[in-house]
């Protein structure tokens, strides 16, 4: 991201005044995206939000306007063009992004990689002067090379899996988004780098593989783990969305953990499983739709994949305020009310 | 020899006095020591490290540090009692029969589950996995060999500054990395501040199954220069080996031959953050695991360099791994401020880093050779 972090040093104050500024959300209806809308709802100096979605966000809006817009389908950047034109949109904010592994890997695909395509290709066609991305610390991929802490420089590296797009994906439209930042220097182009997100309501890989009452590991190996609570995460995309800051930043809660400890505070049975036999179940029940989690992603149950968030402490002065003890402890609440329930 | 070390009152800096000889590298005079180390202080690492650690973690500011002998293991011990006080659910009293439906429910089930999984891990580690009820139950174990089985002798210890950063730099030998522990044992229990040193770990220790795990919860970290670079930033102890493999495999007819060290990593680090390097002599490691042969090919499946033939392993099967009770001295030489020398600027001139590396090597090469001399027997000392 040099281009992109060249940009990052100057002004970091609204672009506009008070109460004229647009904003376009796609993936509107996911969480980020309703907590996102529901947060421009009440910030007066938003006269306007425009949500792109299949489906209209749950709750009632009022100076939101909704666009239902399918990202997979041809032609449909022109007509993202023509909406941001008419509601003279000045920053769009790219979610529609999975956070969960499917198998529907090419389904994945079009709506990840070309989706981001559309988006950027309505961007340029329009007057959007800011671009936010959400991306994933996945996208950096779990391997032995990695130091503790990855700074945003390092490589992309994602998982290696001949079946598994679901990171590929993320990372190319990272790489769509970097270019585009490029071919643009008048533009701001910021990119949120997300540890997973677990709390109360997350709906993810990594908050349903720690609901399960037993929970595979690998013998011998306890990586370090990272988190963000949503309400972090909802304050990063607000902050970024209010103030200029051009440039990828990692955000996460303060804190590692290793996953056996985690285990061992949220009551969950861990079942060690020897590299070798858990690669080849893993690679039978992904190919029997068994589970929802491609093999590729045990490496990431071996080796760390922490960032470090020092740039986004120091740039856009973003200090998580859950640390991972509060986001466990808030999942092992969740876990004993579920308990409860049964 | 040793590196005697004399206190200077007041700033609580140490002055060494140095006797080996360490050509350009020492060619400075004193003021000039004393001007960097004013300079040292607003270094721009030192002051940003309270906005980065703001929210988590110990704060390690160098004049509590200083106040607090115990350090790191402390700190966390406290974090670990708040969280224990968040975690474990509060006794909802109640007669017989809420007991009885609690256990029936599986209340309890869930506590046990939790309770055993919990028994040998804090619920706090630092940022690099360091785990302090791990590295206490390890405690009787690593203090056993330090005492009474390896009778590890530590001299010069006090060159260690009390607060700081610093580069510990010493020889490798053993073949299973028993060195780096008996050096973070020695520092701990002798130092005045009792100093906890984070050994750089070679990659496939580091990531080797169980042994890994093992070495980062008791504070290894993996030998990289980013996270090297954090520890001394933090003002950490960090300690490397920079023979690496080559040290480990060397067969026991070398021993004591200190072997290339690496391509001069460590002399960049201490540039690069601005941190005395202080050699460190380690002898009576080699005689602890005598290394016969390396078997390559048998090893080439299961991803470790070599298998190792010692007089006992594999003959003895796993109790070949119980090292030789051979007596340690580990030597603590005086500390060398190459980043007085030479700028921060000049860590990328691959010449002077090799020349520098070079000259570290040969000062723990002299300082290995002065104690063998000295020694009489490798069992009896």
């Amino acid at each position: 991201m040099t281009t992109a972090d060249r940009h990052s040093e100057s002004d970091s104050r609204p672009g506009q005044g008070d109460g004229e500024r647009v904003v376009a959300i796609s993936g509107a209806r996911g969480m980020l995206g309703s907590a996102l809308i529901r947060a421009l709802e009440e910030d007066r100096r938003y006269t306007k939000v425009v949500a792109f979605d299949l489906q209209k966000p749950d709750f009632a809006l009022q100076k939101t306007v909704f666009h239902k817009i399918d990202l997979t389908l041809p032609g449909v950047d022109a007509e993202m063009a023509r909406v941001l034109r008419a509601e003279q949109v000045d920053t769009f904010v790219h979610l529609a992004f999975l956070s969960n592994f499917t198998h529907r890997t090419s389904w994945a695909h079009e709506l990840e990689s070309i989706g981001t395509l559309h988006v950027l290709n309505a961007c340029t066609e329009s007057r959007t002067r800011k671009v936010v991305l959400w991306s994933q610390s996945l996208c950096y991929g779990a391997n032995p090379g990695n130091p503790a802490y990855l700074r945003e420089g390092h490589e992309l590296v994602g998982a290696a899996g001949p079946n598994d797009t679901y990171i590929s994906d993320k990372i190319d439209a990272e790489r769509q988004v970097r270019q585009f930042a490029e071919e643009h220097p008048d533009r701001r182009v910021t990119v949120l780098r997300m540890a997973p997100i677990l709390d109360r309501d997350a709906s993810n890989f990594i908050s349903n593989m720690l609901s399960n009452r037993t929970i595979p590991v690998l013998l011998g190996h306890d990586p370090l783990l990272q988190f963000l609570h949503s309400d972090d995460a909802d304050r990063a995309l607000k902050m970024v969305v209010d103030e200029d800051h051009a440039g990828v930043f990692n955000i996460a809660a303060d804190g590692v953990l290793p996953l056996r400890t985690i285990t061992g505070l949220l009551g969950r049975v861990p079942l060690p499983l020897p590299l070798a036999l858990a690669r080849r179940v893993a690679g039978v029940l992904w190919m029997g739709q068994v589970i929802d989690v491609p093999p590729s992603f045990l490496d990431y149950l071996r080796y760390p994949c922490v960032m470090d968030t020092q740039k986004a402490q120091q740039k856009l002065r973003f200090f998580a305020e859950r640390d991972i003890h509060e986001i466990v402890a808030e999942m092992a609440g969740r876990i004993e009310a579920d308990r409860r329930v049964a | 020899m040793e590196g005697r070390a004399s206190r200077q009152g007041g700033n609580g800096r140490t002055k060494v006095d140095r006797r080996v000889p360490v050509g350009m590298i020492t060619g400075h005079n004193r003021s000039r020591a004393q001007r960097s180390e004013a300079k040292r202080e607003n270094w721009p690492g030192e002051g940003d490290r309270r906005t980065t650690e703001r929210r988590y973690g110990p704060t390690i500011d160098p004049e509590e540090e200083r106040r607090r002998p115990p350090g790191l293991g402390r700190e966390l011990k406290e974090m670990e009692r708040i969280m224990q006080e968040r975690f474990v659910p509060r006794n909802e009293g109640g007669g017989l029969g809420a007991r009885l439906k609690k256990l029936l429910t599986g209340g309890t089930l869930w506590e046990e589950i939790r309770r055993i999984q919990l028994r040998h891990r804090s619920e706090v580690v630092d940022e690099f996995g360091f785990d302090p009820k791990m590295a206490d139950q390890m405690g009787p174990l690593l203090r056993f060999l330090y005492e009474s089985y390896f009778r590890v002798e530590l001299r010069g210890h006090a060159n260690l500054p009390s607060s700081g950063r610093a580069l510990l730099v010493a020889n490798h030998s053993g073949t299973l990395p028993m060195d780096a522990a008996m050096l973070m044992m020695g520092m701990q229990r002798e130092h005045e501040a009792h100093r906890m040193v984070r050994p750089l770990v070679e990659d496939f220790v580091y990531h080797a199954p169980v042994l890994g795990t093992i070495i980062r919860r008791m504070g290894g970290v993996r030998a990289n220069f980013e996270n090297a670079e954090r520890l001394l930033e933090r003002g950490r102890v960090a300690a490397v080996f920079p023979e690496g493999i080559q040290g480990i495999g060397k067969p026991f007819s070398q021993r004591y031959q200190l072997q290339r060290f690496g391509r001069g990593g460590f002399v960049k680090l201490a540039l690069r953050t601005r941190s005395p390097i202080i050699p460190v002599a380690i002898v009576g490691a080699e005689e602890a695991y005598p290394l016969l042969f390396k078997f390559r090919g048998l090893a080439r499946s299961t991803g470790v360099p070599f298998l190792p033939v010692t007089p006992t392993f594999p003959l003895l099967g796993p109790l070949g791994l119980v090292p030789l009770p051979s007596k340690w001295l580990i030597l603590v030489g005086g500390p060398i401020y190459i980043h007085e020398s030479f700028g921060a600027r000049d860590w990328n001139n691959r010449v002077l880093v090799n020349k520098v590396a070079e000259q570290v090597r040969s000062t723990i090469q002299s300082m290995v050779d002065d104690t063998l001399a000295k020694r009489r027997s490798a069992f009896l000392g």
